[in-house]
């Protein structure tokens, strides 16, 4: 099989991932930061390596400021529903998956209310103007994707929270599609709310997902429970990561995050950008030869885009497309993927598209493979 | 004798303890010991040694909480 649908979760994991796992399951097998006695310390004491790697790894004040979830939607939920009450008020870009919309349309039933702000590919200033004017009296919250699953199309989010900041709001960022692939500094970048996936870009198993926020406890809690601390209060904790941490934690899960974090730093981040980024223009750039074959972006820059390609192969439906891909052993993702704005912003609402997202190990001959079968498919429909 | 200094998540302990290394002062996690102020169960950091300077270390890490001298259990 040729995988291509990284941007739903990288596949292969890299082997000291695997064996992190592995291990963890060996020989961490206590229930961490519960109790004193040798294997439950060292369980934490794991738990605790994944949580400096990842503060160091984003330049978050403390390994403190991480709270484990079970995926970047999970976070995404935790602030949005930690945050805003009736009658507040948030900024969204035109391009957000459902992680970040459904939430928002339960919300709205409790009196929240939002505001899209349009997205210009390619001009940054334009798209900080648009955040801008949707800005009102009661907005507390601007949160937006760091780049579009569907489209690859980067925000500028530096100068969107520096913006937010200006009027004393709140900065969320969705970094499922940009962890592991671009540098992102907390510290340096003025995100409140940093959401991250821990099994696409940082190469960590399913099931893994971080909330960093320096300032996470002040935020309402969603789910409640047993933290290990403070037991006698029925009141959940105020202090980071407990408040956002009720519950066993995923110790095999987090353990194989530790090693995917470290494989990413010992990669490089601009390694890895610069390899997929490779790979995805070779494919626009011969796709874009190809009859039938619609692409919607201009040629990926760097600069404006993370590596992640949607195209449609003349008026073959997205799904049917991926099912051609599918029986030529070739693994994409196809239809809306969970995202309909970012569809709507394109056109693309009806047929979805189809995207391919290259991980730090496709080659250019599994390019070469899929661009193949692309044309045979393109042929033989048409 | 020692001080204990209850600092509440394994997380805070694990950081108070490797601040406190890399001043090179020795110290202990344990469970936090019963009738120590913070709410029940969590972990305290026990020093053995200079637990004066190992309180202001943890003091100017933000690492607040109950304090009790005593020896280790």
């Amino acid at each position: 099989m040729i995988y291509l649908d990284n941007a739903a979760t990288t596949y292969p994991k890299p082997r000291p991932v695997i064996d992190a796992v592995t291990r963890a399951l060996r020989v961490y097998g206590a229930n961490p930061g519960r109790s004193g006695y040798s294997m439950s310390i060292a369980t934490s004491e794991e738990v605790y390596r994944c949580r400096t790697a990842a503060a160091g790894f984003f330049n978050a004040p403390g390994p403190e400021c991480v709270a484990f979830t079970v995926n970047c939607t999970n976070a995404v939920n935790y602030v949005l529903k930690g945050l805003l009450k009736p009658g507040d008020h948030a900024v969204v870009s035109s391009l957000e998956h459902n992680a970040v919309m459904r939430p928002l349309d339960a919300l709205r039933e409790k009196g929240v209310t939002f505001t899209k702000a349009e997205v210009f590919r390619g001009d940054n200033d334009s798209t900080v103007d648009s955040f801008r004017k949707a800005i009102n009296g009661r907005t507390k919250l601007i949160i937006c994707t760091h780049a579009s699953n569907v489209w690859g199309i980067r925000l500028p989010v530096e100068r969107i929270a520096a913006l937010a900041h200006e009027y004393g709001i709140r900065m969320a960022v969705d970094c499922a599609q940009s962890a592991g692939v671009l540098p992102i500094d907390i510290n340096g970048s003025g995100i409140d709310y940093l959401c991250a996936a821990g099994h696409k870009g940082l190469y960590g198993p399913m099931g893994t997902g971080m909330l960093i926020a320096p300032d996470g406890g002040s935020l309402a809690t969603v789910i409640e429970g047993g933290t290990g601390t403070q037991s006698a209060l029925s009141s959940q904790p105020v202090t980071m990561p407990d408040r956002m941490e009720s519950g066993t934690q995923n110790v095999p899960g987090i353990a194989g995050l530790r090693a995917g974090i470290e494989f990413v730093k010992a990669r490089g981040i601009k390694n890895i950008n610069r390899h997929e980024m490779e790979i995805i223009r070779y494919m626009y750039d011969e796709m874009s030869k190809m009859k039938y074959i619609r692409l919607y972006t201009r040629q990926p820059q760097p600069e404006y885009y993370v590596p992640v390609l949607s195209f449609n192969v003349g008026s073959i439906p997205s799904e049917t497309a991926g099912r051609l891909f599918a029986e030529k052993g070739i693994a994409v993702r196809a239809g809306l993927h969970c995202a309909p704005e970012a569809h709507r912003f394109m056109g693309t609402q009806e047929n979805g598209a189809v995207r391919v997202a290259p991980s730090v190990f496709t080659g250019i001959g599994e390019a070469k493979q899929f661009l193949f079968a692309l044309g045979r498919i393109a042929r033989d429909n048409h | 004798m020692g001080k204990y200094f209850a600092v509440g998540s394994i997380t805070n302990a694990l950081k108070g303890r490797d601040i406190l290394s890399g001043k090179g002062i020795h110290s202990y996690i344990e469970r936090t010991p019963q009738g120590m102020p913070g709410g029940g169960c969590g972990y305290s950091i026990y020093v053995p040694g200079d637990f004066q300077t190992a309180e202001k270390v943890l003091d100017s890490a933000g690492l607040t909480g109950g304090r009790k001298e005593g020896n280790r259990r």
